[in-house]
């Protein structure tokens, strides 16, 4: 793994808020054509790492490069797509309306990669839909059609698939999987067990370091395991019914 | 910069005016009723009759009918009653605080040197009251100057003429035009530091900082959206404050008219640009003060403190120059009082371009404006952190 191949690299990642060490020294080295899942419980720093790597908060102490550039940099933004955990969109804009404002803020982008986009999420028949009328689980696919429109090689997503349908969300992974596969590089955080099962490789993070990375098979057997979920309680010190394991430093 | 990008600010908040109609209302129909409001209450007051209690010298009967028809010939509608001759001051003073005159007046019978005219009043609307003892002193020298005799012959006829507008204009059309300026930036700074508000809190700013977009790009954008609606607020309202239309009697219906058939020498459009220039730095304080605020009520909380001032302070009631030392100072830092002087500039003497005084005004708005493009930029951080 030379560094210069990776599309997402991080060195000694420090966030803190207060007393919170919210990314607490991270690094990485995420290499294009591949799909990562970030997996760890709540407040473990998931959210806080995605956005010091995509340059959305700055760092208090390391540095994260996009495709060799030190973040934040503006170029650069063109060339990420970031879901946020809370969807950010604008209510009283209809759906094609939120997606066309996006695209168009990434730079030109056609009429028809917009349809596109929407079939994907399947919200074609609800275009004119402003954005407070739809379902949660829609608003949720209303987010990720911004975060695609651009077809970005480096993709952030957090917890993209909260409230989709079983079926919709097969159909999201397929598509990740098939952006994966021409060249994107893709950061999922996301505590869905089987969708962590479709990634190429995890990162668990646990009070905001990483202490365990692997694919899947490899942090079940390191976790003793063969459920993921029963890898997930054993990584974040808990026993099987969800409790703390007392003196169980990782 | 980008244009697009701009463009795309400014078209996507266009588009979510689209389907808010309430606030769509509140754009175009408030202002036009309160200014409405405002020309119904100052163009129609009921001219009310001054009722005067009279004692001494001017009690009797003669010198009763002489006021009246004075008063009458200058249309004053003036109601006398006497006190009799031999009332006393406080006699005239009861008269008042029992509220059965307006005004008392008591002239002590004496004789020989100037006659000593003692004028009683409430004290409870020093503005009417000091109007009404100027009218009342004219009538009084008018009552007992001996006619045919002295200096003049016969008493003397004024004709009073005005260098702008006509002798005859009102209070209404000193002030249609300068609120004009008001009520655009009055309501560009509530839809923009709340709209501008909504964005910070819902995380579509921080959103919109994952794509390319630059601060200034998002702050021009909104000035560009919210000028456009600031614009067709203040062609409403300017149409409004010059047109008149007579709606005859329907049925039921009596005739009315639309419109406040305002008296403007001046050119609209350049009237319209300053209320514009104005309202491009309201559009900015509002994504400034966006900042300070968590809710949309401390939004509105800022009112008391960024638009009433102005208000009061601006010269759009009182001018700028009799104000207090201090408060002048503060009055010449605030986008207002220029706007002010620019609108009635234009509107009242109909200055144009070429004068200096409006292109004084226009600069300093554009430079208010532009400080606050930048002062607003500069809190769209990366992070609140
Ligand atoms: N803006 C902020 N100000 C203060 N503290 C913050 C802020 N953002 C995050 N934190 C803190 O940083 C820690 C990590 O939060 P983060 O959102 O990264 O967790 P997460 O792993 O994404 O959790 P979840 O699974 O719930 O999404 C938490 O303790 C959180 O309280
Ligand atoms: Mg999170």
């Amino acid at each position: 793994m030379s560094a210069s191949a990776a599309a997402i690299e991080a060195e000694g990642l420090h966030k803190t808020f207060g007393s919170i060490h919210a990314v607490d020294g991270i690094d990485l080295a995420l290499q294009p054509n591949r799909v990562y899942g970030l997996l760890g419980p709540n407040g473990s720093g998931k959210t806080t790492l995605i956005r010091l790597i995509a340059g959305l908060a700055r760092a208090t102490a390391g540095e994260a490069r996009i495709l060799g550039t030190r973040m934040p940099s503006r170029p650069m933004l063109r060339r990420i797509g970031y879901m946020p955990q809370a969807e950010a969109l604008y209510p009283e804009l209809s759906v094609r309306e939120n997606v066309a404002f996006f695209a168009r803020l990434e730079g030109a982008v056609s009429n028809d990669a917009i349809d596109r986009v929407l079939e994907l999420v399947e919200l074609g028949d609800r275009r004119g839909t402003p954005a407070m009328h739809l379902s949660g689980g829609m608003r949720r696919r209303l987010s990720l059609a911004c975060t695609l429109v651009h077809e970005p090689p480096i993709l952030f997503l957090d917890e993209p698939t909260v409230g989709v349908d079983p079926a919709l969300r097969v159909q999201f992974w397929a598509h990740f999987r098939r952006l994966a596969a021409a060249g994107t590089t893709i950061l999922v955080a996301s505590h869905v067990m089987d969708e962590a099962d479709r990634c190429d490789e995890l990162l668990f993070v646990r009070s905001g370091k990483v202490i365990a990375r692997g694919t899947p098979t490899e942090l079940r057997q390191g976790a003793g395991t063969t459920d993921l979920e029963a890898a997930f309680l054993h990584y974040a010190g808990l026993d099987a019914e969800g409790r703390p394991l007392v003196a169980s430093e990782p | 910069m980008s244009i697009a990008r701009v463009l795309a600010v400014a078209r996507r908040i266009a588009q979510g005016f689209r389907r808010d109609e309430r606030t769509l209302g509140l754009v175009f129909v408030v202002p036009i009723v309160v200014t409405a409001l405002l020309g119904w209450v100052l163009r129609d007051q009921m001219d009310a009759t001054v009722r005067v209690a009279v004692a001494g010298a001017i009690a009797d009967q003669a010198a009763q009918s002489r006021l009246e028809t004075i008063a009458a010939e200058s249309g004053i509608d003036l109601e006398v009653r006497s006190l009799g001759l031999n009332a006393s001051i406080e006699d005239v003073r009861a008269a008042v605080r029992a509220g059965r005159a307006d005004v008392g007046i008591l002239i002590p019978i004496q004789y020989g040197g100037p006659p000593a005219v003692q004028v009683v009043t409430e004290g409870a609307d020093p503005a009417a009251e000091s109007g009404m003892m100027g009218a009342l002193q004219m009538l009084l020298l008018r009552a007992f100057e001996p006619s045919g005799s002295g200096l003049l012959n016969g008493p003397p006829t004024f004709r009073h003429e005005t260098v702008y507008l006509s002798p005859d204009a009102d209070t209404l059309d000193v002030l249609a035009p300068v609120f004009l300026g008001y009520f655009g930036y009055f309501f560009v700074f509530l839809l923009t530091g709340i709209s501008f508000l909504r964005e910070r809190v819902g995380g579509t700013l921080d959103r919109l900082l994952a794509t390319p977009v630059t601060r200034v790009e998002i702050v021009l954008g909104y000035s560009l959206g919210f000028g456009l609606f600031a614009t067709l607020q203040v062609i409403v309202l300017t149409l409004f404050v010059l047109a008149r239309i007579d709606v005859p009697a329907i049925g039921p219906i009596p005739a009315f008219t639309i419109g406040l058939d305002v008296q403007s020498v001046g050119n609209p459009v350049l009237a319209f640009f300053v209320a514009l220039v104005l309202s491009l730095g309201a559009v900015n304080l509002g994504v400034f003060l966006s900042t300070f605020a968590r809710t949309e009520l401390q939004i509105i909380q800022f009112i008391p403190l960024v638009i009433v001032p102005q208000g009061l302070l601006g010269g759009i009631f009182w001018p700028v120059d009799r104000l207090p030392d201090i408060l002048q100072v503060v009055a010449r830092a605030l986008p207002m009082t220029y706007a002010v002087d620019g609108l009635r500039e234009v509107m009242l003497k109909g200055a144009g371009l070429g004068s200096a005084v409006v292109q004084g005004d226009l600069a300093v708005l554009a430079g208010i404006a532009v400080l606050f493009v930048a002062l607003a930029a500069g809190t769209i951080k990366r992070e609140v952190a």
